[in-house]
């Protein structure tokens, strides 16, 4: 048998130890939490029998009968035969120490340094105690911490095993694996690590002028007199040690970085755990029962952003159980089970960590929300018609926005929505999303980067200025002919996978002046010029920027603005330093967002105006699984004088045509739930949208296709590519006469 | 031979594979009865040496289960207690070791048996 054992003698210990150190625990809190002590006492058996079974395979006599004696004591104590008293656990102890001895020995020495029995007084002790008979409090037999009784015991003690116990054994303290550090201490190392990384730019920048130099001196050389080509030598060989030198130091820094970084990485259970307790008590002050699941917790997070986040979170429960679950009455009425939900939940997507929390409570009330909007006089009559839901989800993010009818201790007065949001978008980097349907939940989606200190950053150039985007809200990059954009409510737009996209030249968006166009070639404005498009994204919304250059992309150090040019809702999120030490505003995109938004708002409100007197409004149903192209299209037909009622997907499509009249239908075809072609179907089965003009507009353009859409009844059938504003108004016009 | 191993102590597991291994058996080690089922639904073994001891299906469990699914496949049970009882509650199994240092010696042979 050629089965060498010593290798698994190594494993053993290592695993032991690991058992060992779950006992120690599990044992010092013996008797101190009635309520988990079975399962807890379980899992400790669990432990002790895993040690005997593994040992007994190895013929570790006196380790396997240890682990044996302790498992059935801790067996007797799960079982409810015994109960746990001090004098118990001090015997348990003893036998983890004895174990624990043991096991020093077989790690130093080998297998055969272990004394072949046990320690005997210590086995009676541990059977007496299974047994329920009263333990000594004074050990017959001190612990085998290689006193001479303790070998006494043994039936053979051999002298060899007996020295290399005692050497081994005598002072037993380990030295911890851990110590304790002051924050501020960490963010000292992590702040220096920040001005590293810069200064690393920094050096990056001098290796380039360095090349160029090299370059220069190179061709100098050529036809220069031998000391003039013996320095230019020199100065190559120079700048090929700087690069690599440079090279080196970038990836030692990278590493040093992201070491330091992960020093100030706590889990997330932080602020997740003390959640439930938090819920539940709220429930209670509000005579609403709750139940609380979370998930996630293990997930790591800068400790400045877990401090920051757990406000703000506490906030969030806070409006999810006073306004959000209804009380157990109401619950109970409409049919739900009285016990109101929460969930909170995260799960990390790339270099951000997304926490949703979400209640099965009554969902938003949207004409709450509408008329207090109206009253505080944040829109108008004539907008308020024309808001969608997430619209209108977001007028609570506006300041001093709540829809509770009173004001009671626990919404957290004065601290509202809209200091959530700043918190999570302006201090955190982050974003934050509100989802409901009425009757069965809200959901909250906060997006956090996983740190603050570093953030990978994009910089590009546009009018003759720099500016970054932090990688996270980057969707993707882009090259397009202009050629290949459409027209959308006047404003250009791209179709990327059956999504349309807005787009806008971030030089307007940001209103800049405008520079001379310099000789690039995306500055042609025909139709064969390029553009070069950022797609940005919170979420499910996106745009385009339209910029000229792409520059860079680094993991740089984000510094905050100072506090007196911060402003609600700013464009510039804060600065970043780059290798030639200048100063470049790192864009907000969340705001981006809204400012884009705005922009297009206002072109289609004055648009509306001068159609909306001419014509009587007429309701289109739109309906589309892309949020942005559901908003596109809304737009080009409120442009144009239509009323839109929009639906996410065929079903919910089909509800909504079957609770109200439409005077048109727009429809995709690649839907979950119910595709374009079924609901067509199924809408042309009913008496009131049998000759209903229904248009399928979509992405898929084969004559399969085609025929397909004529076959179940659409009238008409546009691809997303060939879109363009006026054919689709034209096609509407004509349907509807 | 082609052996599936099922043990929740992994360190067991991997011991009894080398074990085996030395005489040129081929030996895939799963963690509990469910996993075993699966595994053994997928694929083709020879023989499934099992610990008694488990949480949430034990080695007999799993013996009983499986020849509940009319499956035919040598069984050996391992375990950390008395064999004996074992082997007169279960006649079907192929054999029932002691899992101890004996197992170095008294596997392998049990599997040159079959």
């Amino acid at each position: 048998m050629a089965l060498d054992i010593s290798k698994f003698i190594q494993r053993f210990v290592d695993e032991a130890r690991e058992h060992i150190s779950r006992l120690e625990l599990g044992l010092g809190g013996l008797g101190s939490d009635p309520l988990s002590e079975r399962d807890g006492i379980d899992a400790l058996f669990r432990s002790a029998h895993t040690i005997k079974g593994s040992a007994r395979m190895l013929k570790l006599t006196s380790i396997a009968e240890t682990a044996h004696h302790l498992e059935d004591v801790l067996g007797a104590l799960r079982d409810g035969k015994i109960q746990p008293d001090p004098e118990l656990a001090a015997v348990l102890m003893r036998a983890v120490d004895s174990i624990c001895c043991l096991l020093d020995q077989l790690a130093s020495a080998g297998a055969a340094a272990l004394p072949a029995h046990p320690d005997q007084a210590l086995c009676d002790s541990l059977a007496r105690a299974a047994r329920g008979e009263q333990v000594e409090t004074a050990p017959a037999s001190p612990p085998p911490d290689g006193d001479p009784s303790d070998a006494s015991t043994e039936a053979t003690p051999s002298p060899a095993a007996a020295t290399a116990a005692t050497a081994v054994t005598a002072p037993g303290i380990r030295s911890p694996d851990s110590v304790r550090v002051r924050m501020d201490k960490l963010d000292a190392l992590v702040k220096l690590m920040g001005e590293l990384s810069s200064n690393q730019a920094r050096l990056r920048h001098q290796l380039g002028m360095a090349r160029a130099l090299d370059a220069s001196a190179t061709q100098l050389a050529a036809c220069a007199d031998e000391p003039t080509a013996e320095l230019a030598r020199t100065l190559h060989t120079f700048t090929q040690e700087l690069r690599d030198l440079t090279l080196t130091q970038e990836r030692l820094v990278g590493e040093l970085s992201d070491r330091a970084l992960g020093m100030r990485m706590l889990p997330l259970s932080l602020v997740f755990d003390p959640v439930t307790r938090v819920a539940r008590e709220l429930g209670r002050s509000l005579d609403k029962e709750i139940q609380t699941e979370v998930s996630g917790g293990e997930i790591e997070l800068d400790r400045h952003i877990i401090d920051r986040f757990s406000d703000a979170l506490v906030h969030l429960l806070r409006n999810a159980i006073d306004h959000g679950i209804e009380p157990a009455e109401q619950r109970s009425a409409a049919g739900k089970p009285r016990l109101g939900r929460v969930r909170l939940a995260a799960r990390q997507e790339g270099g951000t960590v997304l926490v949703t929390l979400s209640d099965d409570g009554r969902g938003l009330d949207r004409d709450a929300i509408i008329q207090k909007a109206l009253k505080m006089g944040l829109i108008d009559e004539s907008t308020s018609l024309r808001l969608d839901d997430a619209q209108v989800a977001d007028l609570l993010f506006q300041p001093g926005f709540s829809t509770s009818a009173i004001i009671t201790e626990l919404s957290g007065r004065g601290v509202g929505m809209d200091v959530v949001k700043r918190a999570i978008t302006e201090d955190l980097q982050g974003s934050v999303t509100i989802a409901s349907r009425p009757g069965i939940g809200t959901t909250l989606t906060l997006m956090l980067p996983l740190s603050l200190a570093l953030m990978r950053v994009l910089l590009f150039e546009s009018a003759g200025q720099c500016f970054g985007l932090g990688a996270p809200h980057i969707h993707e990059l882009l090259r397009t002919r202009r050629a290949e954009t459409i027209q959308v409510a006047g404003r250009p737009a791209v179709v990327r996978r059956n999504e349309l996209v807005p787009l806008i030249p971030l030089a307007e968006l940001l209103d800049l002046p405008s520079v001379i166009p310099s000789s690039t070639p995306q500055h042609h404005e025909g139709a064969d010029a390029t553009l070069l498009v950022i797609i940005i994204g919170v979420r499910q919304a996106k745009l385009g920027l339209v910029v000229d250059t792409l520059i860079d992309e680094r993991d740089m150090v984000l510094k905050p603005l100072p506090a007196h040019l911060r402003t609600a809702g700013g464009l510039v999120g804060g600065m970043v330093v780059t290798g030639s030490n200048t100063l470049i505003s790192l864009l907000h995109a969340p705001a981006l967002l809204d400012a884009a938004r705005r922009l297009r708002g206002e072109s289609i409100a004055a648009a509306a105006q001068t159609v909306a007197h001419t014509q009587t409004t007429q309701h289109i149903l739109v309906v589309d699984d892309s949020l942005n192209t559901r908003e596109i299209e809304k737009e080009v037909l409120e442009a144009s004088g239509y009323r839109v009622t929009l639906a996410e997907d065929g079903l919910d499509a089909w509800q909504k045509a079957l609770g109200g009249r439409f005077d048109a239908i727009l429809t995709d075809i690649e839907m979950p739930r119910l595709d374009g072609f079924s609901l067509t179907a199924k809408l042309r089965e009913t008496e009131r949208y049998r000759t209903t003009p229904i248009v399928i507009l979509t992405s898929r353009q084969t004559q399969e296709d085609k025929q397909r859409g004529i076959q179940v009844g659409a009238d008409a059938y546009i691809v997303k590519g060939d879109f363009d504003q006026s054919s689709l108004v034209q096609t509407l016009r004509n349907l509807l006469g | 031979m082609k052996i599936l191993i099922v043990d929740d102590d992994p360190f067991v597991g991997e011991m009894a594979a080398a074990i085996l291994a030395c005489d040129g058996h081929d030996c895939r080690i799963v963690e509990g009865g469910v996993e075993a089922l699966e595994t053994l639904a997928s694929e083709t073994f020879e023989l499934v040496i099992s610990d008694m001891n488990m949480p949430l299906m034990s080695g007999l469990a799993l013996f009983a289960e499986l020849r509940e699914r009319a499956c035919a496949i040598p069984f050996i049970l391992l375990t950390g207690d008395d064999p004996e009882p074992l082997r007169a509650e279960a006649p079907g199994l192929a054999d029932c070791l002691m899992k101890d240092a004996t197992l170095e010696d008294s596997l392998p042979k049990a599997v040159a048996r079959l």
